[in-house]
Formats: structure tokens, C-alpha cells, sequence
């Protein structure tokens, strides 16, 4: 079998709609941190395959910028989670109910 | 290589850079305070220079541009950054500590929402937008002793790390399908390749990349968010989020309708037009039961982004112009509210509408602002609001000769308009008239907040009553995008 753009396509699509699935119905909050992940890197994979059959650099230069940036964004995530944590002794999101109206 | 054209964007890095050494020198939290002045200082200088100069071009190669939208934009932000410095100069008094990192990390959104403004290109949008949406995740849950902003923080930290995932994924599927993340290449291919636009991928991934970019403005159905941020976060990072981080939006989809993809654009009219009209209801009538101020402007930041998206809906250069005027005078109305709304909240140790009773007596210069805030949120002449949304009004209808459907739109908004007065003119009875003050003490702010407050009143006035100006920056700011014109 000869794996083609397609291919990759929908394993990213799959991994996607996985990690969307994980946010949203996901109760732990870590557990949804982890379906964010996901969904950033189905969005790398999808960006290397298509710079490998557009032959085009562009693509897997952005996916450096996203490795970066997603490991900011869990660095800053992780913090506000245990601090949460500490707070609440819990990682429910059904607990997070401060503001409400 | 034309670096000098990233002046502004340096100036701000190195004024970051320079409030961390302050800090090394001061040794006690009331003079780490005094900091935000020297940042609001230079910043206001900044700004000032901005306004001086007016240099074309671009750098890194077309990746970033700096074209009159751009620095019509970068001015925008830089006064945005002024007035929010000041602010959080007077509420850094609740901070234990942290108090020049919050200056600094102020600085570093300022700079994020500054390169976005001259993004052209996918991966400095994606960088410029992240550098500015993970820095407001440090800021929104910046009171880590209180349960509210650590949960606002969360709240946002996933919301947004959503949409940044449906932003990137959108980006992928776009560059896949047209061969660049370049937006001028982007525009040139779609222009030229008329299948290209009809490509279901294509669509699918300019429908994410509008939703990653709709959770700025706080659209529908992107828009959850908003009410909860705006509530837990320190009432500065609010007015940041409120004002810069809307404009971000804004200006990023003003390049990317009016640029690099405006034969897409063309056919999503209905789509803009229902998303705008969701917008504008749910913002005003979930107004309507709020008790927090915080929470109300929260959802009223919603409404105007239904204004706003109805200005994008419109697709033609006289929108464009209404769209930049709206912002202008959004940016006076909604610092002013938060301004009194961050020292008053302080005072009562909470946001609620009853905090404001007998304001006008504690100090009459606060009441007049938040009155003539909501005055011009809520859209009544002379102030700036109301030319905005009667610009953007009057752009939406001079569509409906072309298609009925933007009659409609405009009845919407207008319903929209009237259920609004009476959460406004709520807080406006609660400031002049309500009888249940137990503290009457008058309320002393800082001279630089009482500066800045007196500005806040005079941009609503001028743009209100002298709006030449800002129009003829704001129409010279959008005659580089592709919009028709219908006169």
C-alpha cells in the first residue's frame, strides 16, 4: 500500500476530533489539558504532511513555532492548574463554579 | 532586512526589560508600585512618537508589514497600554507581590498585540496571537489568593487553548490546500485560481481560522468565556482583554477578509451576518439579570462584538471605516468604565452595581466618567458611541439594497440597542440615585488616574462631536483593503 496525503489527513482529522471529544466531554481537568495537546499536535501532523507533498518549508518551520508555544502554554498551564488544586483539592471541573450568575 | 520599521515593538521590549531592573533596585512593594508610573510615563511617549511617524514597508520578508492599517492599529494599542498601565499602577496595591512582573507582563501583550497588527503572514499571526494569549493567562489568574481569578485563569487557559488549536488546525488546512502562508501570495492564488475558493478544505479550514479568531472579538459561538473572565480576572487584565485583545481580532480579520482571502470573504456575507446577529442577542439579553458590574460589561463586550461583526457583514469600505471609528471610541468608553470600576471594586470588595451607590457624592469625576461611559456603550448622541454604531448601522443598510437580509440584521441590532439602555442606565440610577449608600466617604485617587479619567471623558467627547479626524485616519487606514466602495 502506498501511504499518500490522504492518509495523513485523516489520521490528523481522527486525532482531532479525538482531543475536541477529550475537552469536551472530559470531566478532570488534566485530562482535558491532555485533549488540548492532542488537538495542537493532529494540527502538526497535519502541517508536516502537507509541507512534505506541497514541497514547501513553511509548513514544518510553523511546526517549531507551535512545539514552542504549545510547551509555553503548558508550562503557564500546569501552574494555574496546582494552584487551582491547592485551592480546591480537586481537578473537577464541575467544582469550578465560583463565577457563575 | 528593514528592522527599523519594528521601532515601536522594541521600544516596548525594552521597556519591559527595563521595569525588571528597576525592580532590583527597589526594595520595598509601595516603591515597586511607583514603577507603573515610570512604565506609564514611557509608554505615553511611546505612544506620542507613534503619532509622529509614519513609516511604510516590511521586514522579515513580507511577513511583517507596516502599512497605515498596521499603525493605525499600533497607536490604538499604545494608548490602550497608557490607560491600562495607570489603572493597574492604582489596583497594584492589592498584590502581596508580583508587582513589577505585572507591569512586565502587560508590557509583553502589548508587544504580542503590536506584532499582531502588522501580521502577513500564518506563523507570525500564530506567534504574535500566542505570545499575547499565554501572557493573559498568567494575568487573568494573577490573584493567586483568590479562588475567582485562579478559576477565571483556568477557564480561559482551556477556552483559549481550544481555540488556538482550531486556529492552527485551520492554518494547516488553509496551507495545505493554497500552498503559502503568505497572505499576499494567499491573495494572488485565490484571485487567480477560481476553483480554489470553491475547495470544501479550503472552506473548512477558513471556517476554524474565523472561529480562532472569534474567540478574541468574543463572538458567538466562541463567546463563554467573556462573562466568567471578565468577572474573576483583576479588573486592569480585564480592560486589557476588553480593548486590546477584541482589536487584535479585529485587525486580523480586517487583513485577512480585506487581503488575503477576500474572494472567500465575498460569499460568507449570511454566515457573518447570522454569527453577528446570535452575537448581539445573546450579549444583550444575558445582560439584562447581572448584578456584577464586571460580569455585565462582560457580556456587553459580547454585544459589541456583534456590532462589530456587523460592520465585517457589511464587506464594504464604508464598514471598514465604521468598524475602526466604533473601536476608537469603544477604547475611551470601556477603559473609562473599567478605570472606576477597578478603584470601586476595590474600595467594596466587590464588583456589584451596589457598590456604586452615592459615587456621585464620594467623587463626582468617577460618576461622570462611568455615566458618560455607559452613556456611550449604550449609544445615545452626542458621545462616541453613538456615531460609531450609527456609522456601522448606516454601512449594514447600504447593503440591503443588494440583499433584503440586511434589513433584518439592522432590526436585530436595534432591538439589541434598546434592550441595552436598561441595563446601562441600571448602573447610571445606581451612581446618581440609589438611596442605600452606607459609606459616604469621598474615594481619592492618584493625579495620574485623575489625568487619565479626564482624558477618557474628552476622546468620548471629541469622537463624539468633532469625528472628522478619526475618520479620515480611519478611511486612509482601510483604503489598502480590497472592500468595494460604494460611493
Amino acid at each position: 500500500m502506498n501511504v499518500g496525503l490522504e492518509h495523513f489527513q485523516i489520521v490528523s482529522a481522527v486525532l482531532f476530533g479525538i482531543g475536541l471529544l477529550g475537552v469536551l466531554i472530559r470531566r478532570n481537568i488534566f485530562v482535558i489539558y491532555m485533549g488540548l495537546e492532542m488537538m495542537l499536535n493532529a494540527a502538526n501532523l497535519s502541517l508536516v504532511s502537507f509541507s512534505r507533498f506541497n514541497n514547501d518549508l513553511d509548513g514544518q518551520l510553523m511546526v517549531f513555532f507551535v512545539i514552542t508555544v504549545a510547551a509555553a502554554e503548558v508550562a503557564v498551564g500546569l501552574a494555574l492548574l496546582v494552584a487551582l488544586y491547592r485551592k480546591r483539592q480537586s481537578a473537577h471541573v464541575e467544582e469550578l463554579t465560583t463565577l457563575k450568575l | 532586512m528593514n528592522a527599523g520599521l519594528l521601532l515601536l515593538e522594541y521600544a516596548v521590549i525594552g521597556l519591559a526589560l527595563l521595569v525588571v531592573a528597576l525592580d532590583l533596585f527597589c526594595h520595598d512593594s509601595d516603591r515597586r508600585r511607583q514603577i507603573g508610573l515610570v512604565a506609564s510615563g514611557c509608554l505615553a511617549a511611546i505612544c506620542a512618537y507613534s503619532f509622529l511617524i509614519h513609516p511604510e514597508g516590511s521586514a522579515f520578508g513580507g511577513a511583517y508589514v507596516m502599512d497605515p492599517l498596521a499603525l493605525w492599529f499600533k497607536r490604538f494599542f499604545l494608548l490602550t497600554g497608557v490607560i491600562v498601565m495607570v489603572v493597574s499602577t492604582e489596583y497594584a496595591k492589592q498584590f502581596e507581590t508580583g508587582v513589577s512582573e505585572y507591569y512586565v507582563l502587560q508590557l509583553f501583550a502589548l508587544t504580542g498585540m503590536l506584532f499582531a497588527a502588522s501580521a502577513n503572514h500564518f506563523m507570525l499571526l500564530f506567534v504574535a496571537l500566542e505570545l499575547m494569549t499565554v501572557t493573559f493567562y498568567v494575568l487573568v489568574g494573577y490573584m493567586r489568593q483568590r479562588v475567582s481569578s485562579l478559576e477565571a485563569g483556568v477557564k480561559y487557559l482551556v477556552l483559549a487553548a481550544m481555540s488556538s488549536a482550531f486556529l492552527i488546525y485551520g492554518i494547516a488546512l488553509v496551507y495545505g490546500v493554497s500552498g503559502t502562508m503568505d497572505f499576499t501570495q494567499l491573495g494572488n492564488r485565490l484571485q487567480a485560481d477560481h476553483d480554489l475558493t470553491g475547495n470544501v478544505v479550503l472552506r473548512l479550514g477558513m471556517l476554524l481560522l474565523f472561529l480562532g479568531l472569534a474567540f478574541k472579538l468574543a463572538a458567538f459561538p466562541v463567546q463563554i468565556w467573556a462573562p466568567d473572565v471578565y468577572e474573576g480576572a483583576p479588573t486592569p487584565t480585564t480592560a486589557f482583554l476588553a480593548a486590546g485583545s477584541k482589536a487584535v481580532g479585529v485587525v486580523l480579520l480586517l487583513r485577512l477578509m480585506g487581503q488575503a482571502a477576500y474572494e472567500f470573504a465575498l460569499g460568507s456575507e449570511k454566515l457573518l451576518m447570522i454569527v453577528a446577529g446570535l452575537t448581539i442577542l445573546y450579549g444583550s439579553l444575558c445582560a439584562l439579570p447581572q448584578r456584577n458590574l464586571k460580569r455585565m460589561l462582560g457580556y456587553s463586550s459580547i454585544a459589541s462584538a456583534g456590532y462589530l461583526l456587523m460592520g465585517f457583514a457589511a464587506m464594504s469600505a464604508s464598514g471598514s471605516v465604521a468598524i475602526l471609528y466604533y473601536m476608537a471610541g469603544y477604547l475611551f468608553s470601556v477603559l473609562g468604565a473599567f478605570a472606576v470600576v477597578a478603584v470601586v471594586a476595590n474600595r467594596a470588595g466587590a464588583a456589584d452595581v451596589g457598590a456604586l451607590a452615592g459615587l456621585s457624592r464620594r467623587n463626582p469625576l468617577m460618576a461622570a466618567t462611568l455615566t458618560m461611559a455607559m452613556v456611550s456603550l449604550a449609544g445615545i448622541p452626542p458621545l462616541a458611541g453613538f456615531f460609531g454604531k450609527f456609522l456601522i448601522f448606516k454601512s449594514v443598510l447600504e447593503q440591503g439594497v443588494n440583499y433584503g437580509a440586511y434589513y433584518y440584521l439592522v432590526g436585530v441590532a436595534i432591538f439589541g440597542v434598546i434592550v441595552s439602555l436598561y441595563y446601562y442606565f441600571n448602573v447610571i440610577r445606581a451612581v446618581y440615585w440609589s438611596k442605600d449608600s452606607a459609606d459616604l466617604t469621598p474615594i481619592e485617587i492618584s493625579s495620574p488616574l485623575r489625568y487619565t479619567l479626564w482624558a477618557c471623558i474628552g476622546g468620548m467627547l471629541w469622537l463624539g462631536l468633532y469625528p472628522q479626524v478619526v475618520l479620515k485616519s480611519a478611511a486612509a487606514a482601510t483604503a489598502l483593503l480590497k472592500l468595494p466602495s460604494l460611493n
